[in-house]
């Protein structure tokens, strides 16, 4: 037996079989449907990124003219925002939006960046709560189901594709007697179901894969050679399980109907029931804290820290004496108390923070422990860090974001506690934000865990579908 | 015995059973068969429901292994030869079921070249399902349009293919018009006289009579008289045949 001659064989049963062309036909709709989402997500954060990046680049012009023209003998345009002020140079009206470009596959996998930030506005007054705010106003159907864009498709939608491609692969060919007679030539049950479900996959594959690469070179993805393997490499070995999975279940013997009851089962439990069930238990083992919890947090400390301003800044003095060079703690100015007031805010806010990272920490590691439990887990994992829109390149921003926000109050807040003015000159020197975009390397080492752990999957269950089609006779 | 017998006689036994046995649990369904069917012998297994005639046929295609005993095919032991006697194999079941959504000619392609025929090109499956009976207009339709009997056709199309040394039949006419079953005798016969082994598991007598050489009589799982065609007529066959199978007669 050549495998050209089964491969050539499914092509024509595939032809002749119009249902299953329709279902093949309506599956590269929805993945169109699931690009297109794409596309226009990734469109719009472009046009956002674009626009944040103008906004900096006016703000830091108009400053410098304004600043210019004071030094030229003219009135700030009001008194309350003279940009001489430290306080308003590093304030709100001098801030600087840090920004993460869109992942190079975010067409294929929306993932997390319709939900966490993908923008900072950072100034002195950037604390904990503006970490745990989104700028954007979402629909919230999108935020409670998802979008429906490739990485969605691939994982809820391709299994039940491929059981529909492979519930009866065998059972049919045993209950219409083609098995007996296919088997009664010098040909292993083995061999033959292996050809038939690799014909199968290469048509899934394809057709994924296809439409993958199409919108990775309509979006400029193809600048990331590697990642845009991981993702093969994920989609690949995830089609894999489902097929191993329906192969050793044919092997079972049982009819069509069983099989297809069985299958459904499994995807229900591995896609749907698992994963919901993972993420409870995170929920409710280690609860966040409120939101409401944080707002409170931040107004009890305002109105504290107002009351005890010169305590506070006698404390921050001696808490942070390279911020204090010049200052006259006997006679502080306006700014040097309400900048007490704001860090000791920022202090409470940390606190409050940090419990909720805690918990959050808590939950994500949860959540590893048993996505094993899940091939759904394991490879939306995999495929959200191959399109740059999983948790970790969020975090590692907002890590650098936190970093960046750091050092803009290094060089403001001397100057605030100085009460010191400032001018044109210094703007130069203000810090602007540059993100250290993670490598490839990178990703791959991340996804190296969840990829192997799903290879581990596949070949585990097509060694029992190989055990099991070893079995498998005309005669059962 | 006819002049083909004759002359194949002393021929290696292209089929044979070496005191094979199958259990099924408790239940022994061939017991201790032995069993030589020579090139161009049509050797007809007859026997009522449960006899043990399916699991013979079953045991040569290697479907079910022995409990005991070997099944060989042109000197192959099936179990431990399991591809090489397939190749020397041709096996056609009570309903020949084939892709319902292919022609003939495709069907044909397929099971030829599983069997080891390659690429036999178009012109040549026409060939051989004209052989068979089938005409070129009904090979090119889809199977789903056919009769039983054109699906045995298909069926015979696929053995003459695969030019195997045995033939496996298993209740072959069952359901089949007189017109069809006496074509698919002559099928039969054709394929005898190339000096195929022939090995026909059936009910019907007639058929038995007319188209084996030798006939085997099973019971409960044993063969319990062997006939040769040429000696007997067919009254004589049915006679035989009923006083073997009754209860009384059966079980030992």
């Amino acid at each position: 037996m050549t495998a050209r001659t089964v491969l050539k064989n499914e092509w024509r049963l595939l032809m002749a079989d119009r249902p299953l062309k329709i279902a093949l036909g309506l599956f590269v709709v929805l993945l169109g449907y699931a690009l297109t989402n794409g596309v226009v997500w990734l469109r719009f954060q472009e046009h956002t990124v674009e626009a944040t990046t103008n906004g900096n680049v006016e703000r830091a012009s108009a400053l410098q003219q304004e600043l210019e023209a004071i030094e030229a003998g003219g009135q700030p345009s009001s008194p309350f925002a003279d940009p001489r002020s430290p306080r308003v140079l590093g304030g709100p009206s001098g801030s600087h939006t840090a920004v993460l470009a869109p992942g190079p596959l975010t067409a294929l996998a929306i993932g997390q960046s319709d939900l966490l930030p993908y923008y900072y506005d950072v100034n002195i007054y950037t604390n904990e709560s503006s970490f745990h705010q989104n700028g954007e106003v979402e629909n919230p159907l999108n935020l409670m189901v998802g979008r429906f864009d490739l990485a969605f498709a691939v994982v809820y939608l391709l299994p039940l594709l491929i059981l529909a491609l492979s519930f009866n692969v065998l059972s049919e060919e045993r209950e219409q007697g083609t098995l007996a007679l296919t088997l009664s030539q010098p040909v292993a049950a083995r061999s033959v179901a292996t050809l038939k479900l690799a014909f199968r996959a290469l048509v899934v594959a394809g057709i994924v894969l296809g439409v993958s690469l199409l919108g990775a070179l309509a979006t400029g993805g193809f600048g990331s050679p590697g990642r845009i393997l991981l993702w093969s490499v994920t989609v690949v070995a995830y089609s894999l399980f489902w097929f191993a999975l329906a192969a050793w279940v044919n092997a079972l013997g049982r009819s069509s109907a069983w099989n297809a009851t069985v299958l459904v089962g499994a995807w229900l439990v591995l896609v749907v029931v698992l994963p919901a069930a993972i993420n409870a238990a995170a929920g409710l083992l280690h609860p966040l804290p409120s939101r409401v919890e944080m707002v409170t947090a931040q107004r009890e400390a305002s109105n504290d820290a107002v009351n005890r301003r010169s305590e506070l800044l006698a404390r921050y003095l001696e808490d942070h004496p390279e911020m204090a060079e010049g200052v006259v703690a006997d006679e502080p100015g306006l700014g040097a108390l309400s900048w007490a007031a704001t860090d000791a805010v920022n202090g409470r806010l940390e606190e409050v923070a940090a419990e909720h990272d805690a918990r959050r920490a808590e939950q994500t590691a949860l959540v590893r422990r048993y996505r094993v439990l899940s091939p759904a887990l394991l490879a939306q994992e995999a495929l959200l860090d191959a399109a740059g829109t999983g948790d970790a390149r969020f975090a590692d921003f907002q890590s650098q974001v936190r970093a960046f926000a750091e050092r803009w109050r290094e060089f403001f807040v001397p100057a605030i506690l100085a009460d010191e003015q400032m001018n044109a000159s210094v703007l130069p020197n203000v810090p602007r934000f540059g993100l250290a975009d993670e490598e490839s390397s990178d990703v791959v080492r991340r996804a190296a865990v969840p990829l192997a752990v799903l290879g581990g999957l596949v070949l585990l269950v097509s060694a029992g579908a190989g055990v099991g089609l070893g079995r498998v006779r005309g005669a059962d | 015995m006819t002049e083909s017998q004759e002359s194949n006689s002393g021929a290696t036994p292209l089929l044979e059973a070496r005191g094979l046995t199958k259990d099924y649990g408790d239940t022994r369904a061939l017991d201790s068969l032995d069993l030589a069917i020579a090139p161009g012998e049509v050797y007809c297994l007859l026997g009522p429901n449960g006899a043990g005639k399916t699991t013979t046929i079953n045991l040569f295609l290697g479907f079910v292994a022995p409990s005991a005993g070997q099944a060989l095919v042109s000197g192959l032991d099936v179990s431990t030869h399991d591809r090489e006697s397939k190749r020397r194999l041709a096996y056609i079941p009570e309903q020949v079921m084939l892709y319902r959504n292919l022609s003939g000619i495709e069907n044909l392609e397929y099971f030829a070249a599983l069997g080891g025929q390659g690429s036999l090109g178009r012109k040549r499956l026409i060939e051989i399902l004209g052989e068979a009976g089938l005409d070129a207009e009904a090979a090119g339709r889809r199977v789903s349009t056919y009769s039983k009997g054109m699906r045995q056709k298909v069926g015979i199309a696929i053995a003459i293919a695969k030019e195997a040394d045995a033939l496996l039949l298993d209740e072959p006419t069952s359901g089949l018009d007189p017109t069809a079953s006496s074509e698919f005798s002559a099928l039969v016969e054709r394929l005898r006289n190339r000096g195929v082994a022939v090995l026909m598991a059936t009910h019907d007598l007639f058929r038995a009579k007319d188209t084996g050489t030798r006939v085997g009589i099973m019971h409960y799982g044993r063969l319990v008289t062997e006939l040769s065609t040429a000696e007997i007529g067919h009254a004589d066959l049915e006679r035989i045949y009923l006083e073997h199978v009754s209860d009384n007669g059966g079980r030992r």
